[in-house]
């Protein structure tokens, strides 16, 4: 690829299009990186530009090609529909992805590079399941809930995608749970509660892969060519008791084998855990992946090992604790952008506005979304 | 301190009878077992398991070993040949008869590895067990996994024993009027497995695991309802509740054969059938030959 990349990234006012925009920024060769969301960005942003628009139109089309973008990384897939409704997560997962491709795979479209995070959920977790799933096995059984299905169309697509424009690199990324410190998680909510509920009579082998490992894979390949399909998840397995113990928790098999999602249903009315049906069965079942393929044809060995991100969540959580909240940062963000608003001049902003319109040279993209064209946005999510 | 002191009195009780009247040996092993698993559950609290990545536990297998040690010693009284063809280092595919309703066949099959060369044979299973409560990660904690191809040849890849059941359910869940007789082997499955891997193919009988739990009859209607691949009625079963799963204590007899080489077939063997077929075969003769054989020197079920 030559210098000068023309980055676009989906999905930014969520964990993965945020941070990986932000660390896209310390890249000199990557020349524009234009950001497609509906809400915000989830970080600061220095150099980005937000375009608040909509997947679903496909007005993502004109602004490809207006802004010449070469690389699109589609980070906008909801794997945790925590506050969000059904309806909504399949029009984002779904008719989303269906219309970026679309843009994507348009005559004249600039776009040389496609990077999709998808999810290793698309291997389902069923008691026949093979110890470790490689990125050519695909399951038996049927979806059994709406996200699963969902994810199965989503890779559909980007299949058919990469078939129909073989010179475009297609990079797929099946990620593992993701813990961390920052990224809220059904993983991180599930090991904060002080009791761990588990499905009686089983103890799953589960993987994580640390956040800001999977922000560096979503990184190196934007940056890098590695065409291909494949999962990341951190070196090695814990059990569900294993991982219970490594966080001083109690195990409460409280969940019957039978029916667990319906009882974690009713247990989510008791104690609003938000815990999607797709990881109640990974709850009973597990999934471990084979990962040898990131090693060596996508070339990155990860930081830390699932054993290893655990550890370094569990010591975070107890540092946490000592040293009070983490969100009084948030707050004085926010304070002091409201102040730079509202004392440091008005031109400021508009400066910024006109700075970012006259860079995208997207006058028309802009207009007809209505939408803000922005840059130097603050944070304004409960997260720094 | 507990151990001296039982093994003193043990001493003293054969000084004064004459007679092993505490055995010493099992005695022992109880004891060392309280102490080791005492120790691994302080382990496992700290969160520090010793996993492969299949999710098997080998400090808490060696564990439970000795439970399992003496079933197999004085229970059931396993008395076993040939287990030198076992190799100390490198993979090798153990091939078994399978009875008995519940697979202890498995479990003594791996004691008697395990004593012979401290290496821990990894069965697969039945997919059917990965839905059942308890059993589903007390197999995987113990170094089983599930039948499927792939993970077979990971295992063999790394350089496992590998312990297979081509008969399958098939097997176990045969009445007991059809004892010792071998059911079909499968779609000689394992056999391709050893061929693209090159790993050579030991054959084991196994005498004294069909008569743990005599079938006498399956009620197809009840195993259909539960899910089950057979629902057993034996003797005691489910006339006794509980106490029907104690097995009977039979006299059991483990033949390990000769290994029957495989990486000397041209690459692509896998895919003759024909060539799978007869290796099958002549593996599947070995098991039952051995079988006849042991069940000559077996003059009664129960004392041997």
């Amino acid at each position: 690829m030559p210098a000068g990349r023309r980055v676009l990234i989906t999905g930014v006012s969520r964990f993965w299009g945020g941070h990986l925009a932000a660390r896209l920024e310390a890249h000199p060769e990557v020349e524009e990186i234009v950001a497609v969301d509906t809400r915000g960005p989830s970080v600061e942003l220095r150099r980005t530009d937000v375009v608040r628009a909509d997947l679903r139109h496909s007005l993502v089309g004109k602004l490809l090609r207006s802004l010449n973008i070469d690389t699109v990384v589609h980070t906008a897939l909801i794997v945790d529909p925590q506050r969000t409704s059904g309806r909504v997560v399949h029009e984002t997962n779904v008719i989303g992805t269906m219309n970026l491709l679309a843009a994507c795979a348009a005559a004249d479209s600039p776009v040389r590079k496609l990077v999709v995070k998808t999810s290793t959920a698309v291997y389902g977790s069923e008691a026949d399941d093979p110890s470790f799933w490689s990125e050519g096995m695909s399951r038996k059984a049927p979806a059994r809930d709406g996200f699963t299905r969902d994810l199965d169309e989503v890779e559909a697509y980007v299949r058919d995608f990469s078939l129909r424009k073989p010179d475009v690199v297609v990079t797929e990324l099946r990620f593992a749970n993701v813990l961390g410190p920052v990224h809220d998680t059904p993983f991180t909510r599930l090991f904060d509660l002080p009791a761990i509920p588990t499905v009686i009579g089983f103890d799953p082998r589960l993987q994580l892969v640390h956040e800001e490992d999977a922000v560096r894979v979503l990184e190196h390949a934007t940056l890098d060519d590695r065409p291909g399909t494949f999962n990341v998840a951190g070196d090695g397995i814990v059990l569900l008791s294993q991982a219970i113990n490594m966080l001083g928790k109690r195990n409460l098999a409280v969940l019957p084998f039978i029916g667990a999602s319906t009882a974690m249903f009713a247990l989510n009315r008791v104690y609003p855990l938000n815990f999607p049906p797709h990881l109640v069965r990974l709850l009973q079942y597990g999934r471990v992946v084979d990962t040898s393929a990131l090693k060596d044809r996508f070339g990155m060995t990860l930081s830390r090992s699932t054993a290893e991100t655990l550890r370094d969540h569990v010591r975070e959580r107890k540092a946490g604790d000592s040293a009070g909240p983490r969100k009084e940062y948030t707050h004085e963000a926010d304070l002091e952008d409201y102040l730079r608003r509202k004392s440091g001049s008005s031109n400021g902003a508009t400066h910024a506005v006109a700075r970012a319109v006259a860079t995208s040279s997207a006058r028309s993209s802009a207009n007809v979304t209505g939408a803000p064209v922005r840059s130097r946005r603050r944070s304004n999510g409960s997260r720094a | 301190m507990a151990m001296s002191a039982t093994g003193t009195l043990a001493l003293r009780l054969r000084e004064l009878t004459g007679r092993d009247v505490l055995d010493l040996e099992s005695l022992q092993e109880l004891v060392s077992f309280a102490y080791r698993a005492a120790e691994v559950r302080a382990h496992h609290r700290q969160g520090r398991y010793d996993l492969d990545d299949f999710g098997f536990d080998r400090e808490w297998t060696e564990v439970l070993l000795p439970i399992f040690r003496l079933i197999y010693k004085r229970y059931w009284r396993v008395e076993v040949s040939g287990v030198h063809v076992v190799p100390y280092t490198g993979p090798a595919l153990l091939v078994s008869n399978h009875a008995g309703v519940l697979p202890f066949d498995g479990a003594m099959i791996r004691v008697a590895v395990f004593d012979a060369t401290e290496r821990h044979a990894r069965a697969l299973i039945a997919s059917w067990f990965g839905g059942l409560p308890v059993l589903s990660w007390f197999l995987r904690r113990t170094g089983q996994t599930l039948g499927h191809p792939d993970d077979s040849s990971r295992l063999l890849e790394s350089g496992e024993l590998v312990l297979v059941f081509p008969e399958g359910v098939k097997g176990t869940g045969k009445p007991f009027g059809e004892r010792y007789r071998l059911r079909r082997f499968g779609r000689g499955g394992f056999v391709e497995l050893a061929l693209r891997t090159g790993v050579p193919i030991i054959p084991v009988s196994v005498v004294g695991s069909e008569e743990i739990y005599p079938m006498l009859a399956d009620i197809r209607p009840l195993a259909a309802m539960l899910g089950m691949p057979y629902f057993p009625v034996t003797p005691t079963w489910p006339l006794l509740g509980p106490l029907g799963l104690i097995p009977l204590p039979s006299k059991w007899r483990i033949r390990f054969h000769d290994p029957i080489p495989t990486d000397e077939y041209p690459t692509g063997a896998a895919d003759d059938p024909s060539l799978v077929m007869k290796i099958s075969d002549e593996v599947r003769d070995t098991i039952q030959a051995g079988l006849v054989d042991e069940l000559m020197l077996r003059r009664t079920i129960f004392r041997g």
